[in-house]
């Protein structure tokens, strides 16, 4: 029975993991295969190079110090109690997000019937709306008034009771521009003083 | 089964007991036993536990960051990780296995912080570093002799300097294979991976290597 093995076949002989008929059966077959003995051969000269350089188990330093502290930490912190069980079944899972939509949908229906309807009778004019009380002005004395046409498509707002701004402002020094020192502040050698 | 019990602590307690510090030579039935009862909370069971894994598991992610002081630090959380874990080990795997497979998630849990923290800047350095501190890596075994020694110690470097240049999951997938001794089933578990993607990454990590060590195999 000299067939060729299955790529996981020869993958698992290559490494030396197999046993039994299995391993008889390969090694029957690679006895006429010399490239895929010298691959295996390869391989073993690898581990032991490997093994012989690169020690399976080191103790780290310190190893008492390394198990106390374990220790000392599994004490401090508390069981992983809080883990969820993923399979346990709560009436929590289904009803919470139920209330939750039950609730939100009871909150829209008490908003929709609950809110007055405006009464206008000027038909097509921009209405003017009350200012509602928590609308600020920015200063004492000073009146906003909110207009809206839905004709227009248009929102204004008049603040009445503003000082006018002079014609002399100059805006440009309303804004802030860094010099050119600001601007690097680490080219010390620059700087003249 | 109390009886039983006391004699496990009592054994793992002792320094130099028959429970043996070096998974090397652990046996996995001891190995169950002292799982059996670290799950009732036996503290004493876990520390020898502690002792007979901590080797296997520093040299590991040691091997795999190249940072002695991070690797001590990790390798603490992944027995940390392990007790808080330990009610849902179901034994279907070695308690070995199961270890590494913590190491794996915790270093990569490192190494994606590290790299979120440092914004990527230095993404390539957290696992593919090519300097190795010589000094701290290359511990001669006894009874060789200077030139031998230093030798191998060149040799060491020369392959964990090869080593560095894999990516992490090559890395891994030969410390595990090659220092460490796993199966290709275990170390599929270990690293939730499939039995045909770890044998895939075993070989090119294997020709990479060889590719990088030509010279050595050269002389030979």
């Amino acid at each position: 029975m000299n067939m060729k093995p299955d790529e996981t076949t020869l993958a698992l002989w290559l490494d030396d993991e197999l046993t039994g008929a299995e391993l008889a059966s390969v090694e029957a077959w690679a006895a006429t295969q010399p490239e895929q003995l010298a691959a295996r051969e390869e391989i073993r000269h690898w581990r032991e190079t490997v093994t012989a350089n690169l020690a399976a188990s080191v103790e780290p330093p310190y190893p008492d110090f390394f198990n106390n502290r374990v220790l000392q930490s599994i004490r401090e912190r508390p069981p992983a109690a809080s883990l969820p069980d993923k399979k346990s079944f709560s009436w929590k899972t289904w009803l919470m997000p139920a209330a939750a939509c039950a609730g939100m949908a009871l909150t829209f229906w008490a908003g929709m019937n609950t809110q007055a309807v405006p009464e206008y009778d000027v038909a097509g004019a921009p209405r003017a709306i009350p200012v509602d009380p928590v609308v600020y002005t920015p200063e004492n004395g000073v009146n906003a008034e909110w207009f809206t046409s839905s004709e227009a498509s248009a929102t204004v707002i008049v603040l009445n009771g503003i000082t006018a701004i002079p014609d002399t402002m100059d805006f440009s020094q309303t804004v802030y521009v860094p010099m050119d020192r600001e601007i690097d502040s680490t080219a010390g050698g620059n700087i003249h003083q | 089964m109390n009886k039983n019990r006391d004699e496990s602590s009592k054994r793992a307690q002792e320094p130099g007991g028959s429970v043996a510090s070096d998974a090397t030579t652990v046996d996995p039935d001891d190995d169950f036993r002292l799982v059996a009862l670290a799950q009732q909370g036996d503290l004493h069971a876990y520390d020898a536990l502690v002792t007979r894994h901590r080797g296997r598991i520093f040299a590991m992610i040691r091997n795999m960051i190249h940072q002695e002081a991070d690797a001590w630090d990790l390798s603490q959380e992944v027995f940390i990780k392990a007790w808080h874990a330990l009610p849902r080990f179901e034994a279907k795997a070695k308690f070995s296995t199961w270890l590494y497979r913590i190491a794996h998630n915790t270093v990569y849990d490192w190494a994606r912080k590290r790299k979120i923290e440092s914004a990527g800047e230095f993404n390539d350095e957290i696992f593919e570093r090519e300097r190795i501190d010589s000094a701290s890596f290359t511990t001669p075994s006894g009874g060789e002799s200077p030139d031998a020694t230093m030798a191998n110690g060149e040799l060491r470097v020369k392959i964990q300097i090869a080593l560095g240049k894999l990516s992490a999951e090559h890395r891994e997938v030969v410390l595990l294979k090659d220092v460490q001794g796993l199966s290709y089933k275990e170390i599929a578990e270990a690293m939730s991976s499939t039995l045909g993607t770890v044998m895939s990454r075993l070989f090119y990590a294997r020709q990479k290597l060889q590719a990088l060590l030509k010279d050595e195999y050269e002389t030979r």
